[in-house]
């Protein structure tokens, strides 16, 4: 096997198809204490909901409809599509200790629990209230969520990128291509194969015949 | 750089032959640094001449006192860079941060648009920062610190894969208009001793298969022995193929179960 191809393996984490996802991701030091290779646990049922429909993303403003804290709105800050969980930013908590050593118990926080997608629903913002939400098409084609109770369209939240780059605040560095270079149109359709045209192009004529070789 | 073969040994005969094909292509060498794209006219046009004689190879003519090693090896590029092993490691005031800003990798639609002697040259553009980046990894293990900006080397191999991909599919566009072949690699299905078919892919080797000991050892045919093995492994597979049926019934069985008296509640 290729050199390469072993290191990817050995880099990826590999998953048995009965694995049961947590609120940790699987390749951290947490997840690996509650699922080691051997344990073997009970079946938990997920509901199929399809990727198209699905209507929920990071950053969204939805309100809890059932647990602790029904009632309130809060700002999705994960989601987890294994197990149709949802968890929202200081709803739903309940409190540990983290950071314990020796005899010191630790720092007392607020760590939330997940929610399914069915125990939230989306806020219209024209009212504040949660309404069912439906995906439709804009009279442009753009595939958009619509809110069945006001239909109000409800757009999808802009997420600042995990590098923290703002694309339209860029500004190009000494190795970056400009974007006038990038989506400048070089191509011409030939009927020459790639080695032919860089041949041509840089002047190397071939005139040595290759002994004859035996595909089998 | 290119590698440097002195005249080892001149025979009576071959010298006074391969000392004028020297200072021919000393010749071709003063010329190439005003045109930098005649260059490689000529380096060729040499190189045919040089293989049909068959001296000792005689890239530079030591005979020239005046001029330095150094210089004479950098008479010798085939591009107008001129640098050396500072190449390979990053531009100076990159040093010691904790990290370094990139910009996006190319994308494949980005990369289609591109003409074939643009896209040979970012591939060793994208190497060369490749190596680059491995160096500083290194380095950076060596030193038992982070890398500054791992996501660099990441994004540079995918750039690669991309150009890779464009290409293959220039390739096979061209290849499937011009001969109607699917696969730019010969191969045909087979059987191996244990009665599984495969597709066995074929290699290129200089001398026929009736000459080949090694491949007239290899056995693409079941001996009439392994039948009843066969016939035991295609009933487990049937097996297993209802068996399976099985648990995507029940599991469906038991999601509709759950998920219907949910909605029932609710």
């Amino acid at each position: 096997m290729r050199l390469t191809a072993l290191l990817a393996m050995a880099a990826r984490v590999k998953v048995p198809p009965d694995y049961r996802y947590g609120t940790s991701r699987p390749w951290t030091v947490g997840a690996q204490r509650m699922n080691p290779p051997g344990k073997k646990r009970r079946k938990v049922f997920v509901e199929p909901i399809q990727p198209e429909d699905w209507s929920l993303f990071k950053g969204d403003t939805v309100e809890v409809l059932a647990g602790k804290d029904s009632g309130k709105q809060g700002k999705i800050s994960q989601v987890i599509r294994a197990r149709n969980w949802v968890i929202l930013e200081g709803l739903n908590t309940h409190y540990r200790y983290i950071g314990k050593s020796g005899e010191y118990r630790g720092t007392y926080i607020a760590s939330e629990s997940p929610l399914l997608v069915r125990e939230v629903a989306l806020v219209d913002p024209s009212d504040r209230k949660p309404t069912q939400v439906e995906w439709r098409f804009t009279e442009e084609g753009e595939r958009v969520r619509v809110s069945l109770r006001s239909g109000r369209i409800l757009p999808k939240p802009v997420v600042q990128r995990r590098d923290g780059i703002v694309p339209e605040q860029w500004k190009d560095g000494p190795k970056d291509t400009s974007p006038d270079d990038a989506l400048e149109k070089t191509y011409s359709a030939s009927l020459k194969t790639f080695e032919e045209e860089i041949a041509g192009a840089t002047g190397v004529v071939e005139t040595r015949a290759g002994r004859r070789t035996f595909w089998y | 750089m290119l590698g440097m073969m002195y005249c080892s040994k001149m025979a009576a005969t071959s010298a006074g032959r391969a000392l004028s094909l020297c200072r021919q292509f000393q010749k071709s060498l003063s010329i190439s640094t005003a045109l930098p794209l005649q260059h490689t006219n000529v380096l060729t046009s040499c190189k045919a001449q040089l293989s049909t004689f068959r001296p000792k190879f005689c890239l530079l003519h030591i005979n020239n006192v005046g001029t330095s090693l150094a210089q004479q090896c950098r008479a010798l590029h085939t591009s107008q860079w001129r640098r050396g092993l500072e190449e390979f490691f990053d531009e100076t005031p990159n040093w010691g941060e904790p990290t370094v800003k990139s910009g996006a990798p190319w994308t494949a639609k980005q990369l289609r648009t591109k003409s074939s002697e643009d896209l040979h040259k970012l591939w060793y553009v994208l190497l060369k920062e490749k190596n680059m980046l491995l160096t500083v990894e290194q380095e950076a293990k060596r030193q038992r610190v982070q890398m500054p900006s791992p996501e660099r080397l990441k994004k540079i191999e995918r750039s690669m894969k991309r150009l890779d991909t464009i290409v293959q599919e220039r390739e096979n566009a061209l290849r499937l208009l011009q001969t109607g072949q699917e696969r730019a690699r010969p191969g045909t299905w087979r059987k191996d001793f244990l009665g599984r078919t495969f597709w066995y892919r074929f290699k290129e080797y200089p001398i026929p298969w009736y000459l080949n000991r090694r491949y007239k050892r290899k056995r693409f045919f079941t001996p009439i022995f392994v039948d009843s093995f066969i016939r035991l492994r295609i009933e487990s597979h049937l097996h297993r193929k209802i068996l399976k049926k099985k648990a995507d019934l029940e599991n469906k069985r038991k999601l509709q179960e759950q998920f219907s008296k949910l909605s029932a509640r609710t």
